[in-house]
This record gives structure tokens, C-alpha cells and sequence, in this order.
């Protein structure tokens, strides 16, 4: 049986997480601009409605409540994609070490 | 960019700490094509009822406009419902990951009493709440001005925040 090489092993293990982070940095960034742009338009549109009269007392707190809590739901949002990527990261290591050590025993253990 | 950077560097630390447990896990709810479907059709039916809007509509008008409102909120509120059905196998998950985000200068999640973990489920519940007052603006005094834009830009933010998220649980078919 071949035993397990550590260096291979460190390496294999490296490969999978930067496989999901490397696909997953993107997706987040390009996320995360898109929303950091949306809220700072939203501002200029709450401030121009109050400005022009079309945003009266009646929803002015509204706006500015939103305005709270949209960046809220943001870092929600973004804390449950990086709980994906957690995951995904989690679970390529696990496939790795269990590769590793099937390989080395001639075992076939089902990852658990 | 740069804290979000160092919040992803932290992750495969996170990853390579819980690997004490070596076991796969699922952190997140799983995928529902129903849901992302069902998002899909309630921005388009939300874009279109900014469009027969244009720039600006009279009270007199809401009655033509009253079905596409309701229509749109009851839409929004079933998928609420269906995105907070599911179950998460290890719900200390997104707890982690606030962790990571906080250690890494996000404090946005720290003392934040809607944190939930299911993050899509808040979104859509607060893009129904704009519709809805949206409505209630619209049958008491029409709308007008940067008070359109503010609602659709305002419903259009929510609705990407639950989109993202819940085409992310594809997980590796994205």
C-alpha cells in the first residue's frame, strides 16, 4: 500500500479549497460592488425625492429606515454566502483526507 | 474589497478549524429551483408594474394598478414562507460565518436584531414591505419624482440580495 505523502497531501488539500474560494471571491465581489453601488444610488434618490417633494412625511422615515436596513440585509446576505463557501471548503478537504486515506489503506470508506 | 478579502482569506481557516469533526456538512439550506423560479417571475412581475408606472402616476389611477399590487405582495410573501421552510442540518453555520465577518471588520451583523439564517427570507420580506407601502403611497396621492425611483431601485436591491443567495446553494452547479 502507498503511504500517504504528507507535501502531496497539504498540496491536494490546497488545490480543492482554492478550487471553491477561487470561484466563490468572484461571485462575492461582484456581488458586493453591485450592492455597495444600488445602496449609495438609493441614498441620492431618497435624498432627491425629499428635495423635489415627491417623498413626503409619509415616507420619508420609511426611506430612511430602509436605508438601515438594506445594508443590514447585505452583511446578512453576505455572511450566508460566505456559510456556502465555509461549506463547500469544508467539505473538499474532507473529500481530499478521505482520498488520502483509501488510497493508502485499499479501504473503501465512505466519507462520512 | 479589502475587508471582504481578508473576511475570504479567514475561510479556509475556518474550514481547516471544523475539520476536528471530519465530516461533511451542510451549512445552508439546500437548493430550491422552485424558489429561484419563483423569484424570477415576482422581479419580472415587480419591473413590470414599474413600468406601467413610467415617471409618474395620479391617485385616480391606482384601482387600474390594485391587482398588479397585490398580485406582486402575495407572490412575495408565499416565497418568504417557502425560503424559511427548509431545514438546515447545522444551524451554527451562518453564526461561523458572522464570526468571520466580524473578526475581519464587518460589524454590521453585531447587534443586529433581524439576523436570521436564512438571509433570502429577510430580503424578500423587505421587498414586500416596499411594495406595500409603495401601494399604500400610490391609492393616498399617486406617484411622482425621485419617490419612483427610490421604490424601484429600493425593491430591485432586495430582490438581488435573494436572488444571489439562493442561486449561491447551487453550490459547485454555479
Amino acid at each position: 500500500m502507498p503511504a500517504i505523502d504528507p507535501k502531496a497531501l497539504i498540496s491536494d488539500i490546497q488545490t480543492a479549497a482554492t478550487n471553491v474560494i477561487g470561484t466563490d471571491v468572484s461571485a462575492l465581489g461582484g456581488f458586493s460592488q453591485q450592492q455597495l453601488t444600488a445602496i449609495a444610488q438609493q441614498s441620492i434618490f431618497v435624498a432627491g425625492g425629499i428635495a423635489d417633494g415627491s417623498i413626503t412625511d409619509d415616507t420619508r422615515d420609511f426611506f430612511l429606515d430602509s436605508l438601515k436596513e438594506m445594508v443590514r440585509s447585505f452583511a446578512n446576505t453576505l455572511a450566508g454566502l460566505v456559510a456556502v463557501t465555509v461549506e463547500q471548503v469544508w467539505n473538499a478537504i474532507v473529500g481530499v483526507i478521505w482520498g488520502a486515506i483509501n488510497k493508502a489503506t485499499g479501504l473503501a470508506l465512505a466519507i462520512p | 474589497m479589502g475587508t471582504l478579502a481578508r473576511s475570504l482569506g479567514a475561510v479556509l481557516s475556518a474550514a481547516l478549524l471544523m475539520l476536528a469533526t471530519a465530516c461533511t456538512t451542510q451549512l445552508a439550506p439546500a437548493y430550491d429551483q422552485a424558489i429561484s423560479d419563483g423569484l424570477i417571475a415576482a422581479n419580472k412581475d415587480v419591473q413590470t408594474l414599474f413600468a406601467t408606472i413610467g415617471p409618474g402616476v395620479g391617485k385616480e389611477t391606482y384601482p387600474a394598478r390594485a391587482d398588479a399590487y397585490n398580485n406582486v405582495i402575495g407572490e412575495l410573501n408565499a416565497l418568504e414562507i417557502q425560503a424559511k421552510a427548509r431545514p438546515i442540518p447545522d444551524s451554527i453555520g451562518l453564526t461561523e460565518a458572522n464570526k468571520i465577518l466580524s473578526a475581519n471588520g464587518i460589524s454590521q451583523l453585531t447587534n443586529d436584531p433581524k439576523f436570521t439564517n436564512y438571509p433570502s427570507a429577510r430580503s424578500i420580506d423587505d421587498a414586500s414591505l416596499t411594495i406595500a407601502t409603495m401601494r399604500a403611497a400610490d391609492q393616498k396621492a399617486g406617484l411622482h419624482g425621485d419617490e419612483i425611483k427610490a421604490f424601484q431601485n429600493q425593491t430591485s436591491i432586495f430582490l438581488m440580495q435573494a436572488i444571489t443567495y439562493e442561486n449561491f446553494l447551487k453550490r459547485g452547479e454555479k
